[in-house]
This record gives C-alpha cells, sequence and structure tokens, in this order.
C-alpha cells in the first residue's frame, strides 16, 4: 500500500524550545491512524508544520508522493491534505450550507468567469457541492440546520461541521486535531462510528488525541510522541504493553494497562 | 553651503526641545498602545484641551505659569479618565477596528464642539515669562520654550520612575505583554488600562499646556501634531517607550535642521514615507518590539 | 420585496431632475450619489473583507487630481481622466496593497493612513503639478461629442449613470463567490487558507476595485465643484464615508446603500450649520458602535437570526 503522508526527520524549535526533534512516520492510504501523547510531546506542532501553519528547520513532508515540505496552507490542502483545529474554525455567521459549500470552492473547475456566465461548467459544480452538502450534512446528523448560522450549533455540532467541511472536497487525508476534547461521551461514540464509517469507506485519517480510549477503539495504528520524537508505534494492544510508552505517557505498570485495554474493548 | 555654527546649534536647540514636546505627545499613544492595544485618535484633541485651558487658566491667575500648567494637566486627566470609563472600558482587547471608530467619533465631537464654543480662531495667550529668554552666546531660548522643554524632561523621568519601579508600573507593563498572564498574578487589567489612560492623558495635557504659549492655539492644532505622533510610535515601535523618546527627538531636530535650511514643503513627506516604509518593512517598528520596554 | 422597492427607488431617483428644476435640491441628490457610491466602494474593502482602510480618501484626492489634470493641464476629456483616475488608483493601490495586506492589522491600518496624508501633502507641496494650495478651479463642464453637461440637472445624469454601474458592479461581486470569499477572509482567515484558498489576490482586488470606484467618484465631485484643492482631502470626506458604512452596517449592501442616501440629504433638510453637523455624525458614530455595532442591517440579520433560532429549539 502506498504512503498518503510521509515525515522525514521532522525537526522544529520555538525561541529556546526544541519541539520537534526529528519525528518521522508514514500514514498508509485507508487507514486510520492515532497520534498520542503527553503535553508538549509535540503533536499540535507536528501537524502545523505539516500543514504549513509553522515553518518547518529541517525534514521533509511528502503527500501523496509529492513533496510539500514548507509549502503553505493553502498550498497544502489543494495537495489533498485537510485538517481541522483544536479549537474548532468555522465560519460563525455564515449558515451551515455556506460553511461547506466554500470548503469545496478551490477545489471545482469553475472561475469566476463561468460564474458570472453562469456556465455549464459553474451549474454542474454548483450542483455537484449542493449534492456533497446534503450527504455530509445527513451523515454529521445537520441536515435540519443547514440554512441556520452555524453559530447556533452547539460545541459538539460545531466539530461535526469542521469535520464535514473537511471532507467536502474528497481529500487523500484529513487530519484531525483533538476531534473528541471537550465533547460529551454520547457524542463521542457518534463521532467514533461517524469516522469509521468513512474509513470504511476508503477515506485516510489522521487522529490526534488525548483521549486515549477513543483512540483505541478507533485507529488500528497508533503513532505515540514525546519530546519531540517518536516514541512508539503499533496497534492499540501492543502500546498499552510498550514499556516506554507506559512510563512516559500513561504512567501505567503493563498489568494496570492490561485492566484498562479491557475496559475499552 | 556655508553652515553658520551659531544657526546650527540655535536649530538644535530648538530641534530638541521640539523634540521633546513630541515625545511627550508619542509616549502617551505609546503607553495607550501597549496597555489597551488601541490607537487613541482623539490623543490630538487631549493635547488641544490642555492648551485651551491653559489659555483660559494664565489670564485667571495673572499669567502664573505653573498653577495654570498644574490645572490644565489635571483638567486633562480627569477627561482621559472619563473617556476611558464611558467608552474605552467597553471595548474588548481584541476590537482594533472598533476602538478606531470610538476614538475618532470622539475626535470628531470634542474638535467640533470646542469649534463651535470658541470658534475657529487662532488665541494667543501669554505668561509671566513674556518673551523673554536665556541667552549663551549667540543662541537664545524663550523661557517658556525651556521650561516646556524642562517640563518633558522631568515628565519623563517620572515616567520611567513609574514604570520601572512602582507596582503600578510593572502592573502596567505586565499588562501589556500579557493580558491573562496579568490577571492570573491578580493584576486587574480594568484599573491599570484606566490609570494608564489618564497617565496618558496627564502627559498629552501638559504637553499642550507647554504648547500654549509657545505657538497659536486653534482647535484643529491636535490633528496636524497627532498624525506624527502616529509615524512616532510606529517608527520607534508600538508600545517602546524609549525608542518612542529617541525618535521623536529624532523628528524634532531633522524637522529643525531641513526646516532651517531648505523649504519646509518636503520634511513632512519624508516623515510619511520613512514611516510607510519602515510599516512595510519592519511592522514592529524600526527599534525592536518592546511591548512597553523600559530600557 | 427588495428587488421590488430597490427598483422603484432607482427609476423615481433617475427622474429626479423631472420633479424640481432646483438646482440645490439636484445638487445634493449629485453628493448622495457620488458618496453613496464611495461609501459602498469602503463597504467593500471594510465591511466584507474586514480591512479598515483609511487609503479610500487618498484614492478619492487622486482620482479628483488625476481627471482635473488631464482636463486642465493635458488637454484631455473628461471622459478620458475618469479613466486615468481608474487606472492610476487600481495601480497605486496593487503597489501598496501588495506589502500592505501581508502585513498584520494594525500596521494595515496605519499604513493606509499615512498614505491618505502623504496624498495630502503632496496635493498641498507639489506645487508644479497640483498647483498647491491655491488648487485648480475652473473646471469645465464635461463635453461629449459636443454635447456639453452644462447645467446641474445634466450633470446629475453623470452622477446617477456613475452610481448606478459602479453600485451595480459591487452588487454583482458582493453577491457572487468572490463576495463570499472576502467575507469568510474577513471571519477566519486561517481556515480560509486551510481550505486552499489565498487570501492575498482576494484582498488585493477588493483593495483595488475599492480604490477604482472611489477614485472615479472623486473625478465626478471635483468637476461638479468645478474646483479641486487640498481641502479635497479633507479628513471629513474619510469620515463620512465611514459614518455612511458604519450606520447602514458593515458588510450590508443595502445597509450602506440606504444609509448614504439618508446621511447625505438628512443634514441639508435639517440645514444644521457645518460644526454641529459634525458633531451629530461623532454622536451617531459613537451610537451605532456601542448600540448598533452591526449597523441598520446587521440589526435586522441579528433580528432574522433570533426567529430562525427559536424555530429551532
Amino acid at each position: 500500500m502506498t504512503a498518503v503522508l510521509q515525515i522525514d526527520q521532522l525537526c522544529k524549535s520555538f525561541v529556546g524550545v526544541q519541539a520537534l526533534a526529528g519525528v518521522s512516520f508514514a500514514i498508509e492510504e485507508g487507514s486510520i491512524t492515532g497520534l498520542i501523547g503527553p503535553n508538549g510531546s509535540g503533536k499540535s506542532t507536528t501537524i502545523d508544520c505539516v500543514s504549513g501553519f509553522q515553518k518547518i528547520d529541517s525534514g521533509r513532508v511528502l503527500l501523496s508522493g509529492k513533496d510539500i515540505t514548507g509549502r503553505p496552507p493553502q498550498a497544502v490542502a489543494r495537495a489533498g491534505l485537510m485538517r481541522t483545529f483544536q479549537t474548532v474554525r468555522l465560519y460563525e455567521r455564515f449558515s451551515l450550507r455556506d460553511n461547506l459549500t466554500i470548503a469545496a470552492q478551490q477545489f471545482d473547475a469553475a472561475g469566476w468567469v463561468d460564474e458570472l456566465l453562469r456556465t455549464a461548467r459553474y451549474r454542474d459544480a454548483t450542483a455537484a457541492a449542493e449534492t456533497r452538502t446534503s450527504e455530509l450534512l445527513g451523515l454529521v446528523g445537520l441536515s435540519r440546520y443547514v440554512d441556520a448560522d452555524a453559530s447556533v450549533l452547539s460545541y459538539g455540532q460545531k466539530k461535526l461541521l469542521a469535520l464535514a467541511a473537511a471532507l467536502m472536497p474528497r481529500p487523500a487525508i484529513v487530519v484531525l486535531d483533538e476531534p473528541v476534547a471537550g465533547v460529551n461521551p454520547t457524542r463521542i461514540r457518534e463521532v467514533e462510528d461517524i469516522l469509521r464509517g468513512l474509513n470504511s469507506a476508503g477515506q485516510t485519517f489522521l487522529v490526534i488525541e488525548h483521549n486515549v480510549e477513543f483512540i483505541t477503539n478507533l485507529c488500528r495504528r497508533v503513532i505515540v510522541l514525546d519530546q519531540g520524537r517518536k516514541l512508539a508505534e503499533g496497534t492499540p494492544a501492543e502500546i498499552h504493553r510498550d514499556a516506554r510508552v507506559l512510563e512516559a505517557y500513561l504512567g501505567l505498570t503493563p498489568e494496570t494497562s492490561a485492566t484498562e485495554m479491557q475496559g475499552a474493548a | 553651503m556655508e553652515v553658520d555654527a551659531t544657526y546650527l546649534a540655535q536649530l538644535t536647540a530648538n530641534g530638541i526641545i521640539l523634540g521633546l514636546l513630541y515625545a511627550l505627545i508619542a509616549v502617551g499613544l505609546a503607553l495607550i498602545f501597549g496597555v489597551l492595544e488601541i490607537i487613541n485618535f482623539a490623543h490630538g484633541e487631549l493635547l488641544m484641551i490642555g492648551a485651551y485651558a491653559m489659555t483660559f487658566m494664565l489670564p485667571a491667575v495673572g499669567l502664573l505659569y505653573w498653577p495654570s500648567l498644574a490645572v490644565a494637566t489635571a483638567v486633562v486627566a480627569l477627561c482621559g479618565l472619563l473617556m476611558y470609563e464611558l467608552f474605552l472600558s467597553r471595548l474588548r482587547p481584541g476590537e482594533f477596528e472598533r476602538s478606531i471608530l470610538v476614538t475618532l467619533a470622539l475626535s470628531i465631537i470634542i474638535l467640533h464642539v470646542v469649534q463651535y464654543a470658541f470658534s475657529a480662531s487662532p488665541r494667543i495667550v501669554d505668561t509671566q515669562y513674556g518673551f523673554d529668554g536665556w541667552t549663551i552666546g549667540a543662541i537664545r531660548v524663550t523661557w517658556t520654550r525651556i521650561v516646556g522643554s524642562g517640563v518633558a524632561l522631568v515628565a519623563f523621568v517620572f515616567l520611567y520612575v513609574v514604570l520601572k519601579h512602582t507596582r503600578f508600573g510593572r502592573a502596567m507593563r505586565a499588562v501589556a505583554q500579557n493580558r491573562e498572564a496579568a490577571l492570573m498574578v491578580g493584576v486587574e487589567p480594568k484599573v491599570v488600562a484606566r490609570n494608564a489612560v489618564a497617565l496618558a492623558a496627564a502627559l498629552c495635557g501638559m504637553a499642550g499646556a507647554a504648547l500654549a504659549p509657545i505657538q497659536l492655539v486653534s482647535p484643529i492644532m491636535g490633528q496636524a501634531l497627532i498624525f506624527k505622533a502616529f509615524a512616532l510610535i510606529i517608527i520607534g515601535g508600538l508600545g517602546n517607550v524609549p525608542g518612542v523618546i529617541a525618535a521623536a527627538v529624532g523628528l524634532g531636530l531633522m524637522e529643525s535642521w531641513v526646516g532651517g535650511f531648505f523649504e519646509i514643503v518636503w520634511q513632512e513627506t519624508a516623515v510619511f514615507v520613512v514611516m510607510i516604509a519602515v510599516l512595510l518593512l519592519r511592522p514592529d517598528g524600526l527599534f525592536k518590539q518592546g511591548t512597553m520596554r523600559v530600557g | 420585496m427588495k428587488l421590488l422597492s430597490a427598483i422603484s427607488a432607482t427609476l423615481l431617483l433617475g427622474a429626479l431632475p423631472f420633479f424640481t428644476s432646483s438646482n440645490y435640491v439636484i445638487g445634493v441628490a449629485i453628493s448622495a450619489c457620488i458618496f453613496t457610491t464611495a461609501a459602498a466602494a469602503l463597504n467593500l474593502v471594510y465591511g466584507y473583507t474586514g480591512l479598515l482602510s483609511f487609503a479610500q480618501l487618498g484614492f478619492w484626492g487622486i482620482g479628483g487630481y488625476a481627471t482635473a489634470l488631464t482636463v486642465m493641464t493635458f488637454g484631455g476629456s473628461f471622459w478620458l481622466g475618469l479613466v486615468w483616475a481608474a487606472l492610476i488608483d487600481t495601480a497605486i493601490a496593487l503597489a501598496i496593497g501588495y506589502p500592505a495586506v501581508r502585513t498584520n492589522r494594525h500596521a494595515f491600518v496605519i499604513v493606509t493612513l499615512a498614505f491618505a496624508l502623504l496624498v495630502t501633502l503632496v496635493a498641498r507641496d507639489w506645487v508644479s503639478l497640483t498647483r498647491g494650495p491655491l488648487g485648480i478651479p475652473g473646471l469645465p463642464a464635461p463635453n461629449l461629442f459636443g454635447f456639453e453637461f452644462k447645467t446641474t440637472p445634466l450633470f446629475y445624469w453623470i452622477a446617477y449613470g456613475y452610481a448606478l454601474l459602479a453600485l451595480g458592479l459591487l452588487y454583482a461581486l458582493c453577491t457572487s463567490r468572490i463576495g463570499r470569499t472576502l467575507v469568510a477572509i474577513k471571519q477566519n482567515e486561517p481556515l480560509v487558507r486551510a481550505q486552499g484558498i489565498s487570501p492575498v489576490p482576494y484582498k488585493l482586488a477588493a483593495f483595488a476595485v475599492g480604490a477604482a470606484i472611489t477614485g472615479v467618484g472623486g473625478g465626478i465631485y471635483a468637476f461638479h465643484l468645478k474646483i479641486i484643492d487640498p481641502l479635497f482631502l479633507d479628513f471629513y470626506y474619510m469620515q463620512t464615508f465611514l459614518i455612511i458604512v458604519i450606520t447602514g452596517g458593515a458588510g450590508s449592501y443595502w445597509g450602506v446603500i440606504a444609509a448614504g442616501l439618508i446621511m447625505s440629504t438628512l443634514p441639508e433638510v435639517l440645514r444644521f450649520s457645518a460644526d454641529f453637523r459634525m458633531i451629530v455624525y461623532g454622536v451617531v458614530l459613537l451610537l451605532a458602535v456601542f448600540a448598533m455595532p452591526g449597523g441598520v442591517g446587521g440589526w435586522l440579520h441579528e433580528r432574522r437570526l433570533a426567529r430562525a433560532r427559536a424555530g429551532l429549539i
């Protein structure tokens, strides 16, 4: 299987702090991978660097084989990587419909001339966006709010909308930055099911989360970061047994961890 | 072009004095920006109020300079307080554009109320010092100018002491650097902000009062100076107090020298071109971004 | 409903010279057309894109001087002057806009302010070009293939035509994807970039279009006044444009047009003195910022929103 996203020796330091000290991993197509690690391990920095929101000191990022190292966010998005944000980002004053159609705008073939002249290309693009919007809103259960301003949604609903927006252009990979942080437990199950469903239909995901149970249930592979480096990689079960991980992150011994695993299964 | 040494010295003296007064105005702006992240468009009108207060006080107390200056400064400080309590306190930290609109509105109202009440005709006012001056060799400086710059110097020393050595000063610097962190250590941003505005207004009002005997007082006198003050806080660095003072004195000197040798015409333009260049090349100003550095 | 009132208002305004022969009234209408359009241009830059640009004043002045100089110094026609106004303003907007939109918010506002003041200084000081404080008086009536727009009612149709064309262009822009993208940029620029859209070309386009429209408006206004001098760049004009945008509602197309028409005519009706008028402007601006930050347009939108929210519960 091909690697959709490949990161080689990514390094990044802020004033006096080495946030990333050589992070490397690869995300296979069609996989759903979790990225976990203690606070300050470099999870968000890695994603910010990959998606172009932070400058990279050294290292390489390849997306579907193309070198996107250091490219600005809009170029990364156009190359096929869509992401969500830890503090949910939406257009609060737009309707849900508009929130989603903008997310697809850059990816259709219609330009402003097409729009002005209402060419067939424009009408086709608009119709396709409409269909996809209904499809995704139905998937996340927000269909009845389609014409409401995004500001009326609850926090959990907003996170779902942000997910839907990221999915609009059918990107090669969707990176979710803490998709269930601050979301209530019933909703978390819902998100799990949605992501699992999308993944079985072929969408590749990279999920950053603190909620280890969520990652354990959802992801077939987990990458653990610690102090700006990859500490371990494997199935959730393997991670739970890995002594280094337990020590650095979970603060558990293999025995107590096994209990955790049983509880999560 | 032969340069007469005494002429140059005279220009330099005038330039420094002018620069110190510019600095008083600009520092107030810098303080307000550092603590509230607001650019106070009404700052020029505060200066103008100080000048007008001076023109009313002086005749009332028999042209005594110091009491008039004190009263004028107090009046403007009070205006600053009012401005904060009634309007600025209602603005939240991130609302930069809104703050501009509010202070712009206040500037319009104050200017036109004064113009309506006192007419647009410029006023001249006299002080106990009259036109007497101090002469060193061939250079002559009037007392009003000397006293004016002395006041400015004392104000800067006072400001330095306040910022570096008092709780209030440290609180101001803390809020300027990091509002949330300051909140966590018990600093009350609103109190600090209110006092910072009052202090900045006082400085500005003092500058206006000091200017009143030196030049013509009119309702629009603040407008011309305020844009130069903007230029200074940009070039000196938003919130960087020593940088602003240095830039101000530099501007005063430059205006004086250029004005003395060339047509005054292009030096204002030059200031704005420099300002635009600095803004585009280094949005933090020529001097390093201070967020209220003291030195 | 909106469309109907818009069309009827447009037709009524177009027929104004037939309703009245008072040059004073028509003069007010000319100002209303021009100021409303200039405010709508500012609305595109500030209301839609979120860029508080004081540069509009500079473009207004440059447009006025460009048109006047084309006619008086270079012997061209009024219409050519307007073309030059648009071209020069667009070029300058792109030149300073490119670095300006890439800096932070604070710097952008101050740069545009500095630019406006710079233009004022140049108008006053570059005497060989602009004739300095004396200005350029005696601007002649526009001439189209021999037909002279000599009287005020005739001139009205130039202002009216300009308003119609410019506002139409702005309408097309604001209701298109481009307009929607501008509003998205204003709301959440990082999200826009994360969705594959580069904000800079959009900001530049809005800035340039705003500049060109304002410049042409300035040219027409100068020939209405029949003189141009540095007072043309008085901050008063910028304040007027801003107040119209804020009271109408930054980002509200129709709100700003309504506010423009009202703010241009009301002071005349009430016969205020110049100072009093400005005081009222200041108070209105203050009230708008605190009590109705979205202007009339925003207030209406909030009401609709509240109803929608109630309906969803």
